[in-house]
This record gives structure tokens, C-alpha cells and sequence, in this order.
């Protein structure tokens, strides 16, 4: 699939059917992720794929942002103490949280290429999550994402026309496009 | 760990742990999410009758829950649209209220 293709067909879904997803395409989602650039190249990731059912019913109940019932989660934490360590106040309080988020979006666009609808999470309880996964002190749960086939096909949002949020040179210089919108 | 049957206390824990996730959660994220989880409350608030002995299921509350359900989303997009469902949604409680308390009388 086109990258592009996969960029804008993506959606974040909320309704998914029973199927179970194949290891194998959840392989390439954490390889695809942690491919995805990292400031410094800390690379502070961590993974929790998270299949057991009784588990992710635990987990969708202190996650309020967790609509729908999706087969599989994978949490994305980052090792905040690792990222201190090499890159320091900046790195632990703001590379992280971005670093994850690359990983992420290289997470979904394989995703929907592979044929599965995803939807990221961060309204969850982290004191909860930490409790139920057994996640130590210094590893920071970041983003949640639901994962299982898609039930529903969501219409794509309205998007900010390009040449409203894009200057040319310096801010608020006209931008001109000619990309239809 | 076993998937068991709900009972009607299993629901009410959920509603419950729900209600406490969400109210910290209420924190930190946007406004709008406030109303949002109050209105997924309300959804599955509805549900308990399926639960608990001695509730019936009640066609207004499940009529309702069908438009939550379906227009909640509204605040990832449509804010005006969101803000205009939960006033529909207001509206036919008031008619209903008046149709419960006032007209039976």
C-alpha cells in the first residue's frame, strides 16, 4: 500500500469485530514502531502486548478513553529513567512523550495497511494500568492502542485547510497550494 | 482468571470503577471530555437493569442510550452538533418528566 494511502485512510476506530489478530501482523506493527525516529536515539520505548482477555477487560475498565471491544492492546510506555540518563531534563520530560508518539503513528499506518483499524488511548488511569500490568516506577505509560478488524468504516474528519495552518518563509505569509480542500 | 457472568453488584463495581477513572482523568484532559464521560456514564447506567434483580428495562432509558450511543462521538468533530445532541437529549428527559410525574396525576 501507498504510504500516502495509508495516511489518509486511516481512522481511529471505535468498533471492532471478535477476530483475533495474528501474532504476525502484530510483529510487524512493533517492528514498524521501533523503526520510527527517537531524539538522540534514545529509542525509550517499551511494548506491552496485552492478548489475555481477562487482562484486557481489566484494563478497558480503568480506561475510559477505551471504547469499543477490541482483541488486542498494545500499551507504549517510555523508560523515562533511560531518557534522563542520556538526554536529560529535555529528554525525559518531552522526548519521550514524542518519541512514543513517532512510534506510534509508524504503529497505525502498518496497521491499516495490514487490514486492521486501530484507535490510540491516553485517557486511561495510570495508576491503574501501572497496578495491573506490573509496570515498575521508572517506566511511564504513554499511549494505549486498541487493535482488532475493523467493524465500522468512520467517515474522515473535516481537516483545517493546508493554507490555514502553513506560512511560507516567516508566520502568517501566505501559503498558496494547489491541492484541492 | 475466568470470564464470569456479571451479577447486578459486578455492574454497579464497573459503573463505579468507571466513575473513578474518569473523574481523575476529568483532570487533566479537555473540557469536553467531562460531558462526554458523563454521557458514556449515562449509557451504561441503563445496562443495569440487565444486571441487577428487581430493576426493570425501562424503553425511555433505552431509546436514549441508542442516541448516546450514536451521537457521543460528536465531540471528536462536531462540537456545536455535540452540544446540540446532549440538548436534545435534555429535552426529551423533560418531556418525559412531564409525562411521569405530571400527566399520571
Amino acid at each position: 500500500m501507498d504510504v500516502f494511502e495509508a495516511v489518509k485512510g486511516r481512522r481511529s476506530i471505535r468498533r471492532y469485530k471478535t477476530d483475533a489478530v495474528p501474532k504476525e501482523l502484530v510483529e510487524k506493527m512493533l517492528d514498524a514502531a521501533h523503526w520510527a525516529p527517537s531524539g538522540g536515539n534514545i529509542q525509550p520505548w517499551k511494548f506491552i502486548v496485552i492478548s489475555d482477555r481477562d487482562l484486557l477487560e481489566l484494563v478497558r475498565k480503568v480506561s475510559p478513553g477505551y471504547l469499543g471491544e477490541a482483541p488486542l492492546a498494545i500499551l507504549v510506555c517510555s523508560d523515562r529513567e533511560k531518557e534522563y540518563r542520556i538526554g536529560g531534563a529535555l529528554g525525559r520530560d518531552y522526548l519521550s512523550i514524542a518519541d512514543c508518539a513517532m512510534a506510534v503513528e509508524n504503529m497505525l499506518l502498518v496497521a491499516y495497511a495490514l487490514g486492521l483499524g486501530t484507535c490510540v488511548v491516553k485517557s486511561f488511569s495510570r495508576i491503574a494500568i501501572k497496578e495491573m500490568l506490573e509496570i515498575p516506577d521508572d517506566i511511564e505509560p504513554e499511549l494505549l492502542v486498541i487493535v482488532g478488524y475493523p467493524a465500522q468504516t468512520p467517515k474522515p474528519p473535516a481537516r483545517t485547510p493546508l493554507r490555514k495552518i502553513t506560512s511560507f518563509n516567516k508566520y502568517d505569509q501566505e501559503f498558496l497550494t494547489s491541492l484541492e480542500e | 482468571m475466568a470470564v464470569k457472568k456479571l451479577t447486578g453488584n459486578d455492574y454497579l463495581f464497573e459503573i463505579a470503577v468507571f466513575l473513578a477513572t474518569s473523574a481523575r482523568g476529568c483532570i487533566d484532559e479537555p473540557p469536553l471530555y467531562g460531558p462526554f464521560r458523563l454521557l458514556d456514564a449515562l449509557s451504561k447506567l441503563t445496562d443495569l437493569p440487565e444486571y441487577a434483580i428487581g430493576l426493570n428495562p425501562d424503553p425511555f432509558l433505552k431509546e436514549i442510550k441508542a442516541i448516546v450511543d450514536e451521537k457521543k462521538f460528536l465531540v471528536m468533530y462536531d462540537v456545536d452538533g455535540f452540544q446540540r445532541a446532549i440538548d436534545e437529549i435534555v429535552e426529551k428527559f423533560a418531556k418525559e418528566l412531564k409525562k411521569r410525574y405530571l400527566e399520571t396525576k
